[in-house]
């Protein structure tokens, strides 16, 4: 179960100023959550590390602009990682994902749904995504847990691109009205 | 070109980008926009919170006890590091107090503006009791009591500057409110940036007859700009 935000707060915000033994428990409480977030989308440990010691140094030096009634500190740090995964494999020529690395992603696996079940403030989000379809499911559990994009989702579903993409986006759509049912919806 | 006036394409490449799957020129233009567009900034805001718990259900893998070295090692050594925290005296005492201090602390610093904060505290327990805040070039000072049990019937407590060789000079009183104000003769940076510690004592109601301080100083602590 992800590291509460009530005991993440206050270690941020001794972060934040200065603290560096505070820093050295949020690194303790977090790193194992952050790095296997980062390994699941880059897929080598040497990257994962590089990425999840960039990322902690930014946290370091920008715990300050976190704000708490923004988003849970969690959001805020996994949303960090994500990003510069994502933006890693940009670079030129990162791992390739040829059909062999395809195939070793596990098709059918939106990660533990049980684990998110478990967790009060996860609870809605994994009933949301297991009444999604199952196409739709997928797609966004390969492309958020395993990094893919659109086409490789394309690649690995065996489907052509455009029916991807609007299960990607139906989906999103939907995930957003179970978890909001009061948000209005956009025309 | 940009997405301002189409809310259905900016949710969805919000949305997209979230999630991942926006990609090369398209994630690097979004990036773009994010920098002068806030409200698309708060449409990502939204959908991280709505997707980044998913994270909770990858398994946590440990990294090799490397990386953390080598973050310490970019952050470099600790020494050149300004801890306000440690001027403030706070490592000594006891950490579920010293949070709240700082959790009070934290929402007064704008971030990129100078402060100073000063955190009294019972010289007996070294429990802080007070955090008093002001802005570098404000004129008030934000007084937050954190034990409201320091006040005593039928007395007044009074706020101190003790500035660098000099006499103490009279803030105000302790508001018995949890959180109050008290008016600087001039903007922080003028009237605290020589004054290193304050102090409060127990005066008779209505504060100090005198100018100076009569009673017993009760809680001292440093007060420090932090920026």
């Amino acid at each position: 179960v992800a590291p509460s935000a009530q005991a993440l707060e206050p270690l941020l915000a001794r972060t934040a100023l200065g603290d560096r033994a505070a820093f050295r428990e949020l690194y303790q409480a977090t790193a194992s959550k952050l790095f296997g977030v980062a390994l699941r989308i880059l897929r080598r440990e040497d990257w994962a590390e590089e990425v999840l010691q960039e990322c902690y140094v930014s946290f370091w030096r920008h715990a300050r602009d976190y704000n708490a009634g923004r988003a849970a500190p969690m959001t805020w740090m996994t949303s960090i990682v994500r990003n510069r995964c994502l933006d890693w494999l940009r670079r030129p020529n990162p791992e390739p994902l040829d059909d062999e690395a395809l195939q070793e992603i596990e098709s059918d696996n939106p990660g533990p749904l049980a684990e998110l079940e478990k967790g009060r403030d996860t609870a809605a989000l994994a009933r949301c995504l297991r009444g999604l379809e199952a196409k739709q499911r997928q797609a966004i559990a390969l492309a958020f847990f395993d990094g893919l994009s659109h086409a490789e989702l394309a690649q690995h579903l065996r489907e052509p691109l455009g029916t991807v993409k609007t299960w990607v986006r139906r989906g999103l759509l939907r995930l957003r009205s179970c978890l909001e049912p009061a948000a209005k919806e956009l025309p | 070109l940009n997405c301002r006036g189409k809310p259905e394409l900016r949710e969805r490449l919000a949305a997209e980008y979230v999630l991942g799957t926006l990609r090369g020129r398209a994630r690097a233009r979004l990036q773009r926009w994010l920098r002068d567009d806030a409200e698309l900034a708060r449409e990502v805001a939204r959908w991280e919170a709505r997707l980044a718990p998913m994270a909770g259900a990858v398994a946590p893998v440990s990294p090799s006890a490397r990386v953390w070295q080598q973050i310490e090692n970019r952050l470099g050594s600790p020494k050149k590091t300004f801890s306000l925290w440690k001027a403030l005296g706070l490592m000594a005492s006891g950490a579920a107090a010293a949070l709240v201090a700082v959790a009070l602390l934290l929402p007064l610093l704008q971030p990129g503006s100078a402060a100073y904060i000063a955190v009294l505290s019972d010289p007996k327990t070294n429990q802080p009791v007070l955090v008093a805040t002001a802005d570098a070039k404000g004129t008030v000072l934000r007084v937050n009591t954190l034990n409201p049990a320091i006040h005593v019937a039928d007395r007044s407590l009074e706020l101190w500057a003790l500035p660098r060789g000099g006499q103490p000079r009279s803030l105000g009183l302790v508001s018995r409110e949890e959180r109050g104000t008290l008016k600087l003769a001039a903007a922080a940076d003028k009237s605290l940036s020589d004054v290193p510690a304050l102090a409060i004592s127990l005066e008779p109601r209505g504060g100090s007859p005198t100018g100076q301080p009569t009673g017993p100083v009760l809680y001292t602590g440093p007060c420090v700009k932090y920026w």
